[in-house]
């Protein structure tokens, strides 16, 4: 690990040079235009220009979203080229890996959230026990590789607090940690970003993410922690057991579960009777259940104990 | 997700098991609906001993003799004013009233109009399959315009009522709509209409397979439960209450919701009032 980069007295020194460039990623619906126009305010205050420019319009709740925040004496380009960010904060991890080669090699300061948000896109078998096409690598293994680098459970921190959605607030302080600008100012700015009911929660929440971050500037071993594997099994994903139990004096034969069955595991047989031709394929979503206008269908699910999952 | 897998619910608990199979064709969306009530019933952990289900003619109006509860089965239009009857002398019963198109916006239009107005505490709801089924297909009130049925033999020309639009003009303080495909849905919509306090109005966008479906070229029962979702669009897609009828944008949802003061505990409160005023002069 090589030494902080110089960006806490970036407005001063490193600015008359070249801007301060901070790149924002992660999913929709996290709040990454929130801490970017934290970012662009604060440099306003500074005296210094900002420049700043975001990608957000297909990416609804879920889809990908980032923000490029450049700061200094004079901006021209509004963007961060590859290789030339001096922050990146990612929301999510997966975002943040995604990104990494717009870290500066050698200075850059990665900050990401540890939370998965597994895209649906990553579910590519819907079975029981399937895994799931996600970043493996570890927060140990990619904090190894950047100059300096934080990855912390931020949204596990801010659901303490009382509210999950005040993660991005944390992570925003573990940034501050990494800038000369006196918290007091932070602090203004988040007021003047969120909404009143809410200033007291991201009020905590900015405290939490900058206790960390304090703790971690002195102690490299927290940076991470070390105990996440790479292991992309989701808890929804537990085993279930799934028992169909199809009542065929009842059973109209009106083809709805066979034809909206997602997995398509359910036919009808000679007698236009609905049976179960697939039951490895049922995930025990209980649609068949619920549109059977015969009530013929009756779903069992049971949470196994087992939590392994079969590559 | 977790609280779906172990909900006990059980539909058999709440059905007259003798009476099973029911009646209804196969693939009528009317089963899906009974399902959603009697979940929604479940999840609010209503008695069975202190439901009153209230049936009118038709299709609709058989699907109460399957529920294991108290059930009447009226005359034609009429089970909203038998239902007020009931509530009145029963403020103690959860009273549900099942209703179809034809039942409730044809023949029983004024009971609906002035049940919404009074705003008396009961649960009104309105199966929607666009047709007088059980008679054999004629046109109702509901029915989409250019439809065939057995009265309208080149297509409907009449235009649809908005059954929504109109509980919410006439004052119901609870309006909601659902598809039978959105079963979760409509259950969370009759849910929050039996736990609301006064008059609740919701429409169940249902589907007539074998009587509406076929002779329209809609499709078998899977096709026309996979074109309800086309029917229904999110307030997303724009502001929809300028479309007065229905052609393929309709809100779905809890549509109103509001604050009026319930009929049974005004009534009451005045009859106490009466009494007390009586018993001073006597």
């Amino acid at each position: 690990m090589s030494a902080a980069p110089n960006i806490e007295t970036a407005p001063s020194t490193v600015a008359a040079a070249r801007a301060t460039n901070v790149m924002v990623v992660g999913v929709g619906g996290q709040g990454v235009l929130m801490i970017s126009k934290a970012l662009a305010l604060i440099g306003q205050k500074q005296g210094l220009q900002v420049k700043q420019s975001e990608v957000h319009g297909m990416a609804k709740r879920g889809g990908v979203v980032f923000s490029h925040v450049r700061f200094g004496a004079e901006v021209w380009s509004p963007t961060i080229c590859k290789g030339e960010a001096d922050v990146l904060i990612a929301l999510e991890w997966a975002e943040g890996l995604r990104w990494l080669e717009y870290l500066r090699p050698d200075t850059g300061v990665f900050i990401a959230d540890t939370r998965r948000i597994v895209p649906p896109f990553a579910c590519r078998s819907r079975r029981r026990g399937a895994t799931m096409a996600y970043a493996r690598e570890t927060p140990a293994e990619v904090i190894d590789k950047v100059s300096e680098g934080y990855a912390l459970d931020a949204a596990a921190i801010a659901t303490g607090l009382g509210e999950p959605r005040a993660a991005n607030t944390v992570l925003l302080g573990v940034l501050s940690a990494s800038m000369g600008v006196p918290v007091a100012e932070w602090l203004a700015v988040l007021e003047m970003l969120v909404p009143p009911k809410s200033r007291a929660i991201n009020h905590k929440a900015f405290e939490a993410g900058r206790a960390w971050a304090e703790a971690a500037h002195d102690d490299a071993s927290l940076r991470f922690d070390a105990g996440i594997t790479g292991d992309v099994t989701h808890a929804d994903m537990a085993e279930v057991s799934v028992r169909l139990d199809i009542n065929a004096a009842w059973c109209k034969g009106c083809d709805i579960c066979v034809k909206l069955c997602p997995e398509r595991c359910l036919a009808l047989n000679d007698h236009q009777v609905a049976y179960l031709k697939a039951p490895q394929a049922c995930t025990g979503c209980h649609v068949c259940e619920w549109l059977c206008p015969d009530f013929a269908i009756e779903v069992h699910t049971t949470h196994q104990v087992s939590m392994t999952v079969s590559e | 997700m977790n609280d779906l897998l172990e909900a006990p619910f059980d539909v058999k608990d709440y059905l007259r098991l003798e009476m099973m199979p029911h009646f209804m064709c196969p693939g009528c969306g009317h089963g899906i609906a009974l399902r959603c009530l009697l979940w929604a019933v479940h999840e609010l952990g209503i008695d069975k001993n202190k439901l009153a289900i209230v049936c009118g003619i038709g299709c609709s109006g058989r699907v109460g003799a399957y529920i294991d509860a108290n059930t009447f089965h009226t005359t034609h239009g009429r089970p909203l004013a038998f239902a007020t009857g009931l509530k009145l002398a029963r403020p103690d019963l959860t009273v549900v009233v099942i209703t179809g198109d034809g039942d409730c916006l044809a023949i029983g239009g004024n009971h609906l109009i002035h049940a919404c107005r009074r705003n008396l505490d009961l649960t009104c709801l309105m199966l929607n399959n666009e047709v007088y089924a059980m008679t054999g297909g004629q046109v109702s009130p509901t029915t989409a315009i250019d439809r065939l049925t057995t009265t309208t033999p080149h297509g409907n020309a009449e235009p649809t009522f908005d059954a929504c639009r109109l509980a919410d003009a006439a004052g119901a303080s609870f309006v909601g709509r659902e598809v039978t495909r959105q079963a979760p849905a409509l259950k969370n919509v009759i849910k929050a209409g039996l736990a609301h306090e006064g008059f609740s109005f919701i429409e169940v966008m249902s589907d007539c397979t074998e009587i509406y479906g076929r002779k329209n070229d809609l499709g078998e029962s899977p096709e026309m439960i996979m074109s309800q979702k086309s029917d229904m669009r999110p307030e997303a897609f724009g502001n929809v209450a300028d479309q007065p009828f229905r052609a393929n944008r309709l809100r779905a949802g809890i549509i109103a919701q509001r604050d009026r003061p319930e009929y049974g505990s005004v009534y009451r409160q005045r009859a106490a009032a009466e009494q007390a005023k009586a018993k001073a002069k006597s």
